[in-house]
């Protein structure tokens, strides 16, 4: 990049913000433990990448980042934390809708080469529009796309298709093989999807769906108080909302719409999908589960062009 | 005669009967008596092993938030120092090849003197104007201070979870205060502020494991009562022949019906699945056996104020009336 990266850092910690200047030391940095400078500096010096601690004594990280979301959007959004409990990292996807998560200590070379290619994206990639899309274009989107269901468990699909049911064209798959046809055969809006189940481990379907097909989000379901592989499913599969069992229907409902008025918007706006994108998964450390191995990799792979005409 | 010695015979074997009865039936209600007591002994030992479990995963949670941060820090520095110092290192390669080149110059010469007069300050300000070493100098001494404060959190994890001693010793509870503090910080840093009173106070003969237990559930507990922002007061005097140790919270307080049981076992007002029920029993049940008591105060919606009371060691007393008569 020829132009200086801005980068704007809040910790509670001094010691913390002197050693990002120092590794950050070739671009513009700015550091404070003041919640409200760094909501005044995020516009004011036009800040590209975001890079805040999760527990301060003022603010939580995830608050201040919705905060900037507001005031700065098309910056991107780092969560540095030290240990994270389920509640922030639920917090830091449905509201602050953060880039990445961060654990401390960090890999230098790692955050690096991160918030290099947040800047990119803060200053190539066009931020989608920030008001909710039209009832007319509501009803349209309702109509072309519908919600995909990855769910084994018949408690879950019933409760999923009383609350949805009325409202959208819910599609239902209890294993991937299915939930591929269904994929192959229908626009979607919208994937829903267990983390984990009797079935086996859904994540890498989510983080591979993702990966090349960054347009749909996906709504996880999950009832493990498992702060690591929430933080997984943000990283490497971008998810966009994270729901809790037992599923609550005005947050589901609420939490599905706004999915599928991000996938009507990405759809009018696909220059702007690289804010939503992913590489590889790296937690499988490259390694697929062996239902992948039919040929599903490749028909994911095949998607876009069956799909998305108006897109690819 | 005879018949009065029979009808003797007869009651004393008959009193030996119902004694033997007596006896038996006593063994055997002994016998349930003591498996009784057994399998109490049993689900208390337990209980306690539970909730010593929790306070574990507490203090894992705890100090994996507080390590992290100076770690973070830490291995960021050392690795930029090295980068920085490389960078440096080039500078002073090309001084010293750039000097290396009079080597095989006659410096008697004018061109000479004059090119070395040019270079020298050139030389001695890209020296004297890197950055780099007062950089490196600045994340060194913070990198220092990271392990000062990790190992003050680990002296401090020792001390609290007495990991080497398992007995009763002289303590001072202001040490207990603090590292329980510091255990649970991570559970209030972001809302709750402290406030520490801390009096110099006499020494106290307990199980410090064991009191630091307390200390942490009564914290915790503290910190769960206020949902939102808070001040949690800690405070530590002598009164007469004990200790007292107070933590004072601003949170919802405790309704006045619940006030006389919470000492109870199982009795919780948390969700189901969130509390024991068993914290504050085993607070309750240490503090007996340590010849301490509890007291609690507490007006709804503003808060609650629990004392515990710890009585002074007799020979510790003594030489702390020395040191309180001393004015200092």
């Amino acid at each position: 990049m020829a132009e200086k990266i801005r980068i704007l850092c809040i910790d509670d910690e001094a010691r913390i913000l002197r050693a990002l200047k120092a590794l950050f030391r070739e671009h513009e940095v700015h550091t404070t433990s003041d919640p409200k400078l760094a909501l005044l500096w995020a516009k004011s010096k036009d800040i590209d990448v975001v890079v805040c601690d999760q527990r301060m004594p003022q603010m939580l990280g995830v608050d201040l980042l919705r905060e900037i979301k507001q005031v700065q959007p098309r910056a991107m959004r780092l969560l540095l934390t030290g240990y994270s409990d389920l509640t922030a990292v639920l917090a830091s996807v449905n509201e602050s809708e953060v880039y990445r998560f961060i654990n401390k200590p960090w890999d230098n070379t790692e955050l690096r080469d991160l918030v290099t290619q947040a800047a990119n994206i803060a200053r190539d990639v066009p931020i989608l529009p920030s008001a909710p899309i039209s009832d007319s274009e509501k009803e349209q989107a309702r109509r072309t796309a519908s919600v995909l269901v990855i769910e084994d468990d018949p408690d879950t699909q019933n409760r999923l298709r009383e609350i949805l049911g009325a409202h959208y064209t819910v599609r239902f798959a209890n294993n991937a093989e299915r939930a591929m046809q269904l994929l192959e055969q229908h626009e979607t809006g919208v994937v829903i999807s267990e983390a984990e189940t009797n079935a086996g481990d859904w994540t890498t379907l989510i983080k591979l769906l993702k990966q090349y097909h960054p347009q749909i989000p996906t709504v996880v379901i999950t009832d493990r108080a498992n702060a690591q592989l929430a933080i997984d499913l943000i990283n490497e599969g971008q998810v966009y909302r994270m729901l809790i069992k037992p599923v609550r229907m005005g947050t589901c409902r609420l939490s599905v719409e706004s999915a599928i008025g991000h996938y009507w918007q990405l759809k009018q706006n696909p220059q702007a999908l690289r804010r939503f994108s992913v590489s590889a998964p790296k937690s499988t450390g490259g390694l697929l589960p062996t239902w992948l191995s039919g040929g599903l990799l490749e028909r994911i792979k095949k998607l876009p062009r069956r799909l998305l005409g108006s897109m690819a | 005669m005879i018949w009065i010695l029979a009808i003797l015979l007869l009651l004393a074997a008959a009193a030996l009967i119902w004694l033997w009865l007596a006896r038996a039936r006593l063994l055997v209600e002994h016998q349930s008596a003591s498996e009784a007591l057994k399998r109490m002994q049993t689900t208390q030992s337990q209980v306690m092993h539970t909730n010593k479990l929790a306070s574990l995963g507490q203090m894992v949670a705890g100090v994996t938030h507080e390590i992290n941060t100076p770690l973070g820090f830490l291995r960021s520095n050392a690795q930029v120092v090295t980068e920085l110092l490389e960078e440096h290192m080039q500078i002073v390669g090309k001084i010293a090849s750039a000097l290396g080149k009079f080597e095989q110059v006659d410096l008697a010469q004018p061109q000479a003197q004059e090119a070395l007069r040019r270079l020298l300050p050139k030389m001695q300000a890209a020296l004297k104007n890197d950055e780099r070493i007062a950089e490196s100098r600045a994340l060194l001494h913070d990198a220092l201070e990271g392990v000062d404060q990790i190992s003050s959190l680990v002296k401090n994890l020792k001390g609290f979870a007495r990991v080497d001693r398992d007995g009763q010793e002289l303590w001072n509870v202001n040490e207990g205060v603090e590292s329980a503090l510091m255990i649970a910080n991570h559970q209030m840093k972001d809302r709750i502020e402290v406030i520490k009173n801390l009096e110099s106070v006499p020494l106290v003969r307990v199980m410090p494991s064991q009191i630091n237990q307390v200390f942490l559930n009564l914290i915790t507990n503290a910190a769960q009562a206020m949902h939102e922002r808070g001040t949690l007061t800690v405070s530590s005097r002598r009164n007469g022949e004990t200790v007292e140790i107070e933590f004072s919270d601003t949170g919802s307080g405790i309704p006045s019906a619940v006030l006389p049981k919470i000492f109870d076992p199982f009795f919780t007002t948390k969700p189901v699945g969130e509390g024991t029920g068993l914290g504050l029993s085993i607070v309750h049940k240490i503090l007996t056996s340590h010849q301490g008591d509890i007291k609690v105060h507490s007006t709804p919606g503003h808060g609650a104020r629990f004392t515990v009371i710890l009585p002074v060691d007799h020979a510790a007393l003594k030489s702390h009336s020395a040191i309180t008569r001393d004015p200092a």
